[in-house]
Formats: C-alpha cells, structure tokens, sequence
C-alpha cells in the first residue's frame, strides 16, 4: 500500500482531471450513456489520488507539512476539485467542470513550476506562517471560485440576453445562484486576503524580532504585488456592496472577479518568474526564485 | 407468425372514431377477458390512448396468435363498431415489425408530440393490465420488458425528450429558472386572466411559487381568477407597486395598446432595488413595451421569443431521431434474436436428452463390466460423461445461437434433426 501511495505523481491526478474535463467539454455536442460514469469516476479518481499524494507528502516531508510553494499551489488546486466534485454530485446536469478543472490544472501547472523546498521556518514563526499561509490560501480559492461563477454568470446572461433558451447545449446554475456564489466569493477573498498581507506583516516582524530568518524588506516585489491584489479586493468588495442594490450589481460583479483572478494570476506568474527574499533561505535570499504565491 | 399487431393511430383514424374506439380501464378489461375465452393460450396487450389503439397478440407453435382480420372484427366488435368501417384504417403488422412499432411508440418516436414521456407510462400501465387480466405470458412479458428497456436507453442516449415544447414550460422550465434559482420566495405578478396564464402558472406553482398576486382591469374578474388560482387579488391601479414587488410577471391581457410602457415601468423600478426581473409577456400584441427588455436587470420574452426556443427544441429533438431509431433497430434485432433462439428450444431439448440418456446406457454398460469401482469412480467417470457431452454440443448450439440473430435457423434446425435423427 505504502509503495502504491509514494507512486503517485502529479501526472497521475492531473490526467484524470484532464480527462474529465474532456468529458465536461464534449456533453454539448453529443449524448452518450457511458460519459457520466467516466467523468464522475476520473473527477473521483483524480481527486483521491491528489488528496494521497497531499496526504503522503504531509507525512513524509521533514517541515512543517504542506509548506512549500508547490504543496501550496496543490493545496489550492485540492479545495477547488473538492468543490467541483461536490457540485457534481449536487447538480450533475450542470457543466461547472468546464470552468473549475481548467484552474485546477492551471494551479496543479504552477505547482509544477514551483519550488518544492518548504518555506524557511522557526519555532517562533511557525504559528504566524501557518496563518499567513492559509488565509492566502483561502483568498486564493474565493478568488478563483469567484472569477468561475462570474464568468458563468455573464455567459448565461448573454444567453438569456439573446433569447436563446439556457436548456440549449452549455447547462449552467441560475443567475440568481452564480450572482451569489460571487457575491460571496469577493466578500470571503477581500477579508481573508487582507488577513493574509497582514498576518505576513507579522509574521515578518517576528522574524526580525527573532532574528532567525531574515527579513522581507518592503519593496520587495512580493510585498508589492500582494499589497496590490489585496488593495483591489478590498476595492472589488466594496464596489460590490456599494452597489448590491443597484440592478447592475450581478454583472459589475461578474466583471470584477474576472479581474481579480486576473490580478492574482498575473501575480503569481510574477511570483514563478520573478526573484524576492519571501520564503527563501537566508544563504540565498538574495538571488533565489521567488517560490510564495 | 408468433407476433402480430392491429391498430390506430392519430395519423390514420379520425378523431370521431377515434373517440368510439378508446378504450376505459374497465372496457379494456372486459375485451382482454373476452379474448382469453375466445382464444385460450394466446397471449394479448391492449393500449388505448387518446391517440392511439392497438392490440399486440402473441402466440407459437399450436397457438399462434389470430390471423390480423380476426383481431380487427374482435377490436371492432368490443366496441360496437362496423369491422367494415374500421378495417380500412387500421395498419397490421406481424413478428419484427411488430417489435420495431412496439419499441418505437414506447420511446415516443410515433407520438403526435415527439419524444412526450406519458406514453411509456401508458405502455406499462397497457402491460399491467395485460398481466392482471392473465393475458399477458413469456412472449408479450419479455416484448414489453424490451420496449420499456429500449425507452429508457432511448431517453438516456439521446436529448429527445429533454426539451420542452409548450411555451408555458420553456417559459418557466428554462427561461425563468435560467434567472432564478427557486420560486418559493419570489413574488409573482398575473397581469390579465389569458389562458396561457393558468398554464403558465400551474409549472410555476410547481416550481415552488407560493406568492402570486392577481391584477386585472377589472377588479371582479381579478377577484374570481385570485379566488381560482389560489392567488391574492391586486388592484390594477397599483400595477407600478406591484411590479416593483414582482420578481416574475406573467402578462397576458387582450389589450389593443402596451399596458405596461417604458415609462410607467420606469417609475416602478425605483421600487425594486436592483432586484431582478423576469417577465413573461405572452400577450398578443404585446402588453410589455419591447424597450424595458433592455434595462438592467430585466429579462423580458415575448410569446415570439418563446415560440422561437420552442421550435428550436422542435428542431433538436428530431435531430435526434436517427439515434433513437438506431436504438429501437439495434434492440428490435436483440429481441427478435432471442424470439428466434426460444423456438430453438425443444430441438435443443431433444437433443440434449438424446445425448444424456446415450451416455446413461454407456456408463450403466460401463459400471456393470467394472463393478469394483467405488461411489466417487463412478461420479467422477459420471461428470467426465456430462462435461464431454457439453463440450461436444456447444459448437452446433452456438452456431444455433448465431444463426438466430439473423432469423428464424430452420435450415440449421432440420439439418440437427436429420443429423441426430430427432423425431417430433
């Protein structure tokens, strides 16, 4: 079992995703009896072979479980194919796959390109990096989980805008359901990213109280981008309440997710290809790749 | 002949004898009753629709079912009408085309609306009744389970009956649930008392809708429709209060002039807080002015919109007829295979048994001459008979097999007779 289990690799559950994304794309265009079962079992079998692989590194890894850009990007790819196969099963008539599994694998892409060495750590700031972690982590999601509801809401939309029945080929939720999937989704990523910066900050001062790991000065690229995303949530959040009375909520909604999804990927393209001090050792702070999100 | 078919359909019977043909559940007890004392052993299904009536009699060997004119003077005369009359309208099919008609009226694929789901229910409740009356036996219980197995592949593989075609459905089915996820706290405005009203309202209700208000011009008819549809009266003069609490209007007054115009829904929708709006103007002409479509938040479909997802459903559905008929051949040629390889059984039998009590008169012959032999000798030598002889008859039965999928093997049949010289 345990020689099954250290044999799964990201290439294992990412073509099961990728299968069953072919699946998602091809229900449109022809009906088949077989496809449901094939979708649900690759979706399912994907999804327990991400979750062994997170679990077995977790388990053998020697830091802090999970703390490396890589374990990171995968963590966030995990919850989101969690959520996709639980809609899946709530609503299995609806193509959701279609827009969920390309962010699933675009994170389990990134993953790739990270780093898999774990963050530095000390006793002293293992609680704050945790908590830092894992409310980015959460915006992370809500931001991805948004920018798809979004995008489902404006092409439903214009379906309905069109007069073109929403029963016609793409089967999507309501409005009503993707508006507040949405809506929440801003609220939830504009408090848990600033959490996140903020917890960053302390954690930050920690260690420079400490002075066991070093330091990320403030114009330090990841310090920048990040203040940015969270500035625009926050911004994005607060246009969306400003205006949840106003008949054009749901769709000025919709186009701020898409946005902030597109902030949050530039940053993380940014954060692949760039170079900081965030979350490298001391001996290479200066040079090495960034590998935070 | 083992299966034969007589019947009417909407397409070849008029309405008026349409009529006079149908069948009550008593009435098509009664004549499944008189069948089974006129010709005992003979299996019969009678279905009877508004549509449609159609007997499906099944029989073999010394009782095959009755010739086609028999059935028609017995269906004529169940129901009181002259067999000359009725014979010229009805079609008569026998063995595989019975199956395929069978297959096809059971998938929907010969109803007036294409692909409508009610007909499967009547089938089964035809074949209930069949089997309750003592009709129904092996031939027209394994015909019936096969025509209900092919409509649910015909249901599941194709989209054929997936989208609706009254304009009522696809205006609450897809329209309205394509804006609204649940109706049960929305509110719902009924302007005018047109028929499609009720309709429509009937699928919102089942939807969930609870809160629905009534308005109408005149305040005594809105009263009696509300005091119908179980819905609260409104005045007409508050028509802008009540679409600014409406979260779905249905229009559809006999108004000459749009009762609802731009600007008096402007002044409503200061009311609604962004809230949005679907509003269903099924009104000809329109009560709703065609611009308050473009506004924000509102999602407005006249009847011409409906009827044009309507026909576009239309049209999806019979692009899907070439699969459910690959299907329904597919399934007809399962099942007649099997028919034609259950006439094959009392060869096979006499084959068997020919085989088995050669080899009991050897092993008998055998044990005598070795007499020494112990209990387990001899089962182990009796099974060593039975699994040579299985091996030995599975070839020619296979080929039996075979050859029933393409008809009935008479020629493969005789040869196996005159081979291992079984008598009748």
């Amino acid at each position: 079992m345990t020689t099954f289990i250290s044999g799964i690799s990201v290439v294992c559950f990412a073509a099961s995703y990728l299968v069953a994304l072919v699946c998602e794309a091809s229900r449109p265009l022809f009906r088949s009896g077989l496809r449901g079962a094939v979708l649900v079992g690759f979706a399912a079998a994907g999804f327990l072979a991400h979750t062994l692989f997170l679990g077995w590194r977790a388990a053998t890894e020697p830091a802090v479980p999970l703390s490396s850009a890589f374990d990171w990007y995968l963590l966030a790819a995990w919850l989101l194919a969690g959520g996709y196969l639980w809609l899946l099963a709530a609503n299995p008539r609806t193509q959701v796959g279609l827009f969920v599994l390309p962010v699933v694998l675009g994170l389990v892409g990134a993953a790739e390109l990270s780093s898999r060495a774990p963050f530095p750590q000390s006793p002293a700031t293992q609680v704050w990096g945790a908590i830092h972690g894992s409310f980015n982590l959460a915006a992370s999601v809500a931001v991805a989980g948004g920018a798809v509801a979004g995008l489902m809401w404006l092409i439903q939309a214009m379906r309905l805008a069109r007069k073109r029945s929403p029963a016609q080929g793409l089967r999507l939720p309501s409005l009503e359901r993707l508006a507040d999937v949405s809506g929440r989704a801003a609220s939830i990523a504009a408090w848990t990213g600033a959490a996140g910066f903020v917890s960053g900050l302390v954690l930050n001062a920690v260690n420079r109280r400490s002075g066991l790991l070093e330091t990320v000065p403030w114009n330090d690229p990841v310090v920048l981008r990040m203040a940015l995303v969270v500035a625009w949530l926050v911004v994005a959040a607060a246009i969306g309440r400003a205006l949840a009375r106003r008949p054009q909520a749901a769709r000025v909604g919709a186009w701020l997710s898409l946005v902030s999804l597109g902030l949050l990927a530039a940053s993380m393209l940014w954060g692949i290809l760039g170079t900081t001090r965030h979350g490298v050792p001391p001996t290479h702070a200066a040079t090495a790749r960034e590998a935070a999100p | 002949m083992t299966l034969a078919f007589v019947g009417g359909t909407h397409r070849t019977v008029p309405l008026a004898l349409r009529e006079r043909l149908a069948f009550s559940a008593e009435q098509a007890a009664e004549a499944l009753a008189r069948f089974r004392d006129r010709f005992p052993g003979r299996e019969l299904v009678l279905l009877s629709t508004c549509n449609r009536v159609e007997l499906y009699a099944a029989g073999e060997r010394e009782t095959v079912p009755p010739p086609a004119e028999q059935l028609v003077s017995f269906l004529a005369e169940c129901r009181g009408i002259e067999a000359a009359l009725l014979a010229p309208l009805l079609a008569r099919e026998s063995d595989e085309a019975v199956v395929r008609h069978l297959f096809s009226v059971a998938s929907g694929l010969d109803s007036m609306v294409l692909g409508e789901p009610q007909i499967l229910a009547q089938v089964k409740q035809a074949w209930a009744l069949a089997q309750r009356s003592d009709t129904s036996g092996p031939l027209t219980g394994g015909l019936f389970q096969a025509a209900l197995r092919t409509a649910k592949r015909v249901a599941s593989e194709t989209a054929l009956g997936r989208e609706r075609l009254s304009i009522p459905s696809v205006a609450v089915a897809d329209f309205a649930r394509g804006v609204f996820e649940r109706f049960d706290d929305k509110r719902v405005l009924l302007v005018g008392a047109g028929k499609m009203a009720h309709e429509t309202l009937r699928y919102l209700r089942e939807a969930g809708a609870r809160d629905v208000v009534v308005v109408n011009r005149t305040a005594e008819r809105a009263d009696r429709l509300a005091a119908r549809l179980d819905a609260r009266p409104g005045r007409f003069a508050d028509l802008i209060a009540e679409l600014a609490a409406a979260d779905l209007v249905v229009s559809t007054t006999g108004a000459s002039e749009p009762v609802v115009t731009a600007e008096l829904f402007a002044r409503a929708e200061a009311g609604r807080a962004g809230r949005p709006l679907v509003v269903l103007d099924l009104a000809v002409p329109r009560d709703f002015d065609p611009a308050i479509g473009t506004r924000p938040g509102v999602w407005l479909y006249s009847i011409d919109d409906l009827g044009a997802a309507c026909e576009a459903n239309r049209k999806s559905r019979q692009r899907e007829m070439p699969a459910a008929l690959a299907i329904v051949e597919e399934e007809a040629r399962r099942f007649m295979g099997d028919l034609h390889h259950r006439s094959t059984a009392p060869v096979i039998e006499r084959l068997r048994a020919g085989w088995s009590e050669t080899g009991d008169a050897e092993l008998e012959r055998l044990f005598r001459r070795l007499p020494s032999l112990d209990e387990a000798a001899r089962a182990e030598i009796r099974q060593a008979f039975e699994r040579y002889a299985a091996k030995m008859l599975h070839p020619p039965l296979e080929s039996l097999r075979n050859e029933s999928r393409a008809g009935p093997p008479h020629g493969l049949l005789d040869a196996l007779k005159r081979l291992f010289d079984l008598k009748e």
